[in-house]
């Protein structure tokens, strides 16, 4: 089902992709999708879509593309610059665009991703049930300059032209600023006796070599005082290992799912977010939680998101019953 | 929560891992590939992804659907009803690989015998001798996991993992051995290479086999590799 295309004049560092390839695992394959989920799923709640829609992410790099067609987008994620037809729109809201405008994402900063979901979602290839690109088995990637994706609904321009402003503003909730990385302690922290704490003890810098398979880091490593084989086992995203060399790694959604290395601690669920948006030479800072503490913490953000996407509801369906009354016409 | 058979535990904020106590090792590694399929099958709600290998399964969850106590307790009632004695499949598949070893000294099989006190030649012959088991599949690409070789000593893991083993690479470390699906960074030991192709993405799941099937090992020619080269991985 396709209602138009979007037509990329300047793709930067984009992939098209969701929350994950949650069946991959089981058959080998990393889970990947978005890396800051968070920020993923408030773009998908910001135009009404299931949580588990294609979006695209934009990684660093400023992004341009044309629709012809109407859609209702929402951009967030690290701050940045939204324009259409150069006119500066709200970022983190849901944005009108009308068939023929320029949409542009400029100057993503604060941290490196930034999504942006279009009402309805885009009509892509999937793969074991997600459109998440593997840079291993060669799935999906990059978005090239000049490539077209189709979106699958139009959605009538909902905007005061008189004004030049949006008919609403919600309230969304903010990322924690500043680079604090929560863990639990790992399955293996036996394995490096009293010396595992380092961790704890001085800021980490990021180094450029870090990707969506896992963060490398440089600062005072703990030794793995265990020696002898490890039999490969699956290993959870977010997990700290301290591999050959000098370098900490922390492992992140490309990750290959089984491994031989000692887990040391496992980056939570929420510090995942954090660690997709800091970028090479950023100095990130880990502190020890319990998974009880991690895991309500994590709750507690999802009670907010789904207060957003009840708000969002709210919003469309006055909006509908407003463009009823006036035009006859839903602007869904 | 004591367990005659598994240890559960947490792997993070997300994630539980339970690992077979049974001192019987194929027993063990079925119970978890059941395990594995019962959790898979039932739909659990807040489960998003599970993996299970030789001697334990790990399960991701999402935090704010389940519990880890939760999901502990419920594993620990699953467990109960499990058989460890049944089959992981009536019909094992064998798949037949034929592999140009390397003698010519481009990888490691060299290093691998020295290390072993062997020749080159003997562990060609240990390493095609056996019947393997897939154990389960694996990174990268849904590599077929096996046990080692009969070799007499574990294989160390490289010093410093490569950063790009190609597609079709036969490797060993510790006592495991596999194939190499798809081109990734690696730290096993490279000992020979398949002509087969075993990825393929047209199909779902895109490997030919599953745990419980077979794979032998079968040493060719260079000719033979070259002829052989692309032919799809398939059953006997």
């Amino acid at each position: 089902m396709t209602a138009g295309m979007i037509t990329f004049v300047e793709a930067g560092s984009t992939q098209i992709t969701d929350l994950g390839r949650r069946q991959g695992p089981r058959y080998g394959v990393p889970v990947n999708g978005a890396l800051d989920q968070r920020s993923a799923r408030i773009a998908n709640i910001l135009v009404g879509n299931p949580a588990g829609a294609p979006l695209l992410e934009m990684t660093a790099l400023d992004v341009e593309f044309v629709s012809d067609v109407g859609i209702l987008l929402a951009v967030a994620g690290a701050d940045g610059h939204l324009t259409v037809d150069g006119v500066t729109r709200p970022w983190c809201q849901p944005v009108s665009v009308r068939a023929g405008q320029t949409v542009a994402v400029r100057h993503i900063q604060g941290g490196l991703r930034a999504y942006l979901a279009v009402r309805g979602s885009f009509e892509v290839p999937q793969l074991l049930g997600s459109c998440a690109p593997d840079s291993v088995l060669g799935f999906g990637g990059r978005v090239a300059n000049g490539a077209a994706i189709s979106v699958r609904r139009s959605t009538a321009a909902i905007f005061n032209d008189h004004f030049t402003s949006e008919l609403y503003c919600l309230d969304v909730p903010r990322a924690s600023a500043g680079f604090v990385v929560d863990v639990t302690d790992g399955p293996d922290i036996d394995d490096f006796a009293g010396t595992a704490d380092r961790l704890f003890e001085q800021p980490y810098l990021l180094t450029p070599t870090s990707n969506h398979i896992g963060l490398r880091m440089t600062g005072p490593l703990p030794e793995r005082v265990a020696k002898g084989e490890v039999l490969s086992r699956g290993v959870p995203v977010g997990a700290v290992e301290v591999p050959p060399g000098d370098e900490l790694l922390v492992l992140h959604r490309g990750r290959g799912v089984t491994a031989g290395y000692p887990v040391l601690a496992v980056v939570t669920s929420g510090s995942l977010d954090v660690l997709a948006q800091a970028r090479p030479g950023q100095r990130l800072r880990f502190r020890r939680v319990s998974a009880t503490d991690a895991a309500a913490a994590a709750r507690a953000d999802r009670v907010e998101l789904e207060a957003l996407r009840l708000r969002v509801q709210s919003v469309f369906s006055a909006l509908d019953a407003l463009s009823t009354a006036t035009t006859g016409r839903t602007f869904s | 929560m004591p367990n005659a058979s598994v240890v559960i535990s947490p792997s993070g904020n997300s994630a539980l891992r339970a690992v077979s106590t049974l001192a019987d090792r194929e027993a063990g590694w079925r119970l978890v590939h059941h395990l594995a399929r019962f959790v898979d099958s039932s739909h659990v709600p807040g489960v998003e992804c599970v993996i299970p290998t030789y001697d334990a399964v790990l399960i991701e969850i999402d935090p704010t659907d389940v519990s880890l106590d939760a999901l502990r307790t419920y594993l620990a009632h699953v467990i109960e009803g499990l058989d460890a004695d049944l089959p992981l499949t009536d019909a094992p598949r064998t798949f037949d690989v034929p592999v140009l070893y390397d003698l010519d000294g481009e990888l490691d099989l060299q290093d691998v015998a020295d290390a072993q006190g062997l020749s080159a030649a003997e562990i060609v012959r240990l390493h095609s001798e056996p019947t393997y088991i897939v154990r389960c599949l694996g990174a990268p690409g849904g590599s077929p996991m096996l046990d080692g070789p009969p070799f007499p000593h574990p294989v160390p893991r490289l010093a410093s993992p490569r950063p790009h083993v190609p597609q079709g690479v036969v490797s060993v470390a510790g006592r495991q051995a596999t194939i190499t699906p798809a081109a990734a960074p690696g730290g096993w030991s490279l000992i020979g290479r398949t002509p087969l192709t075993v990825l393929d993405l047209e199909t779902e799941p895109f490997v030919p086999y599953e745990p419980g099937d077979r794979i032998r090992f079968r040493s060719i020619s260079r000719d033979e590799y070259e002829a052989l080269r692309g032919t799809r991985m398939v059953a006997r």
